[in-house]
């Protein structure tokens, strides 16, 4: 719920009380007023007929009258001593419609004679009274809820204006141009304060983003020349004609370990110039061709595990990316294909304008999806030649390169989905519609 | 044949030069940028072989003065640095090849190795080991004046294991020089076993001598002792 709405929500909560509140007093108050009024009009009808009776009746004849407003009848009743003014309810003079009356009885005497006085004056005005307060009440009401609305409305345009800019910052926002995100003073204190947090925050972030960053280059650099230099001492050491079998293979595994560690390196420097887009171009590579290209050079492998590679290359996958990361990208899902088939399996590649879809036949079990583009993670249990970085790195290359991948894994079969972005979004939106 | 090894890293350039002169080359070692530009202004080498990231300079400028000086010394830049833009512009600064730190000493020797037969043997390009005789230009050998075609693949092998004759080379080895990095990516090394098979076959029918022996479990060596 948007904060205003919240706002308006909770004034709506107090107002509404408020008003029935001031309503209902309104109506006790004119209510009182009224009955003040009538009170004394009843009073002075009555006294007016009990001054007009004793003239008229002075000759000792009785007197009776009956009108649906006045009845003054002889009684039997004791007298009292002051009217009794209540509120009745009674038919009005066409008798089809039951109104509020107030009421005034009283038995006076009049030349010594008791009489029952009942005078009663319609309060229709009073039905009418509720009503003009409720469609006052209402009003008010009603003037004051669009005025929220339309305050509300130009608060959220104006006032609430730097938050907007700040958060749709923040959603633009990129680890590698970090450095260029400002966000600048506001009349507001509340926003300064988050601004200037902000600032604080996004300049740490890229901080510490290029420091680790830097190591993680550094770290990979530094390491290949001590590599080197074991692996030489490593390849001198074997040459040694005096070396028994066994310490040939002491020394040859130390050598196979070492080059892997140099190929972890260099595939770890590799993922930190994709995340630093060292490898960005403007020029636009062909995937289908890049496909064919390594299904010619890794062709031994295929013939010699007799795979059946199926191809539907419909149109051109032309994606912007650098050449370098194109045969990466293609080398690492089609090795991966060959790599983890089985002996008269199955590679399907389709490529269409803006898709590039790999499957292949697998005895492995489908790799979990918080597992899958994770570093080190995949295949560390299968292959000891594989570092594990093979799928971290195609993920990094499509991730920076407008596009997406995704996987999934029917019984024996391994799929990668890779798509273009802007396919990808157009889709969001329709399934939005 | 002369080479010049440019490397700060003591115990690299050691290994290098070692090996090198196993091979039968001889060596000279600098290890800074000063020292690497007043040798190749003051002598003649068939080949030099250079680090990128040398005191006191960078190993490209040496690249660079070489080329100024019309150099015919083949060039190559060895660098931790496996960046791209750093193979690049070696390259088309004039440097004959790149490789990236850490590497095998053969493949090195294999690399020094082509690129003085691009260099030197304009006129005749031909690499001899006893009955074997390798030629550039074809896919062709011949043993004993008999014509033997090999495929790319073995005749790739057959070229390093000449380079690295009586070494002893391992699969990972092999197998990274015959099909590059990439191979890690599909397979096992086990499939050179197959090439190798193939080319002693061929040769030995062609009634050479087998020079390729098998260490058992280690790898192969090529050799006529």
């Amino acid at each position: 719920m948007r904060l205003l709405t919240k706002t308006t929500l909770y004034f709506l909560a107090v107002i509404v009380p408020l008003l029935s509140l001031s309503a209902f007093y309104l109506f006790n108050k004119f209510s009182k007023e009224i009955n003040n009024r009538s009170d004394q009009e009843l009073v002075s009808d009555e006294t007016e007929w009990i001054r007009y009776l004793e003239t008229a009746l002075e000759n000792g004849t009785s007197f009776s009258l009956k009108t649906p407003e006045i009845v003054i009848v002889p009684t039997s009743a004791a007298l009292t001593e002051y009217p009794r003014i209540e509120n009745t309810y009674g038919h009005d003079a066409k008798g089809n419609e039951t109104i509020p009356y107030r009421q005034l009885s009283q038995v006076v005497s009049i030349n010594d004679e008791p009489y029952q006085i009942t005078i009663r004056q319609s309060q229709k005005q009073k039905a009418a009274l509720v009503k003009d307060i409720t469609n006052i009440v209402l009003l008010v009401f009603m003037v004051l809820f669009a005025a929220t609305v339309i305050f509300n409305w130009v608060i959220s345009k104006n006032i609430w204006a730097p938050f907007r800019r700040s958060l749709n910052k923040i959603r633009a926002a990129e680890l590698q141009k970090m450095e260029a995100l400002h966000f600048e003073k506001t009349g507001t204190r509340e926003f300064n304060e988050l601004n200037e947090s902000l600032n604080f925050m996004t300049s740490k972030i890229y901080r510490d983003y290029v420091n680790m960053k830097e190591f993680t280059e550094n770290a990979a650099h530094e390491m290949q020349t001590p590599i080197a230099v074991a692996q030489s001492k490593m390849e001198l050491l074997l040459q040694d004609s005096n070396l028994t079998e066994e310490q040939i293979q002491s020394v040859l595994q130390a050598s196979d370990v070492l080059n892997r560690l140099g190929k972890l390196s260099q595939s770890l420097l590799l993922l930190a110039k994709i995340e630093n887009n060292q490898y960005t171009t403007i020029e636009t590579v062909n995937l289908t061709d890049v496909t064919k290209k390594y299904l010619q050079l890794f062709n031994e492998f295929i013939t010699e595990k007799q795979l059946n590679i199926q191809t539907e290359f419909n149109e051109d996958f032309e994606v912007k990316l650098h050449p370098f990361l194109a045969d990466s990208l293609i080398t690492n899902l089609l090795g991966n294909a060959i790599k983890y088939n089985y002996q008269g399996g199955t590679i399907s590649i389709g490529t269409s304008a803006n898709s590039y879809t790999i499957s292949n036949t697998s005895l492995q079990k489908p790799i979990s999806k918080e597992k899958l583009f994770s570093r080190m993670q995949s295949s560390k249990d299968q292959d000891e030649a594989s570092n594990g970085l093979g799928l971290a790195i195609v993920k990094k290359i499509v991730d920076a390169n407008n596009m997406c991948i995704s996987y999934v894994s029917e019984i024996g079969s391994h799929r990668f989905s890779i798509e273009a972005k802007s396919v990808q979004i157009l889709r969001w939106k329709i399934q939005d519609n | 044949m002369k080479i010049l090894i440019i490397e700060d890293e003591k115990a690299l350039q050691e290994s290098i030069v070692k090996y090198l002169e196993h091979q039968g080359f001889v060596c000279e070692a600098v290890n800074d940028f000063l020292k690497g530009k007043a040798k190749v202004a003051e002598f003649v080498y068939d080949c030099i072989v250079v680090d990128i990231g040398l005191p006191y300079g960078s190993g490209l400028n040496i690249v660079k003065e070489l080329k100024y000086m019309e150099s015919k010394a083949g060039i190559i830049i060895i660098s931790a640095k496996n960046a791209l833009e750093d193979k690049l512009n070696g390259l088309d600064l004039g440097a004959d090849d790149y490789l990236a730190k850490p590497f095998y000493l053969s493949e090195l020797t294999a690399r020094i190795n082509a690129i003085l037969r691009r260099r030197k043997f304009e006129g005749s390009k031909v690499i001899q080991f006893n009955e074997i005789k390798l030629e550039a230009e074809g896919q062709w050998i011949t043993v004993s004046d008999k014509r033997i075609d090999l495929t790319d693949k073995e005749y790739k092998l057959l070229e390093y294991f000449i380079a690295n004759q009586h070494r002893l080379l391992t699969k990972t080895a092999i197998a990274e020089h015959i099909w590059g990095d990439e191979y890690v990516h599909v397979s096992n090394y086990d499939f050179i076993y197959t090439h190798i098979k193939n080319l002693r076959k061929k040769l030995i029918d062609a009634r050479c001598e087998d020079y390729i022996k098998t260490v058992y479990n280690a790898g192969y060596r090529f050799t006529d002792r």
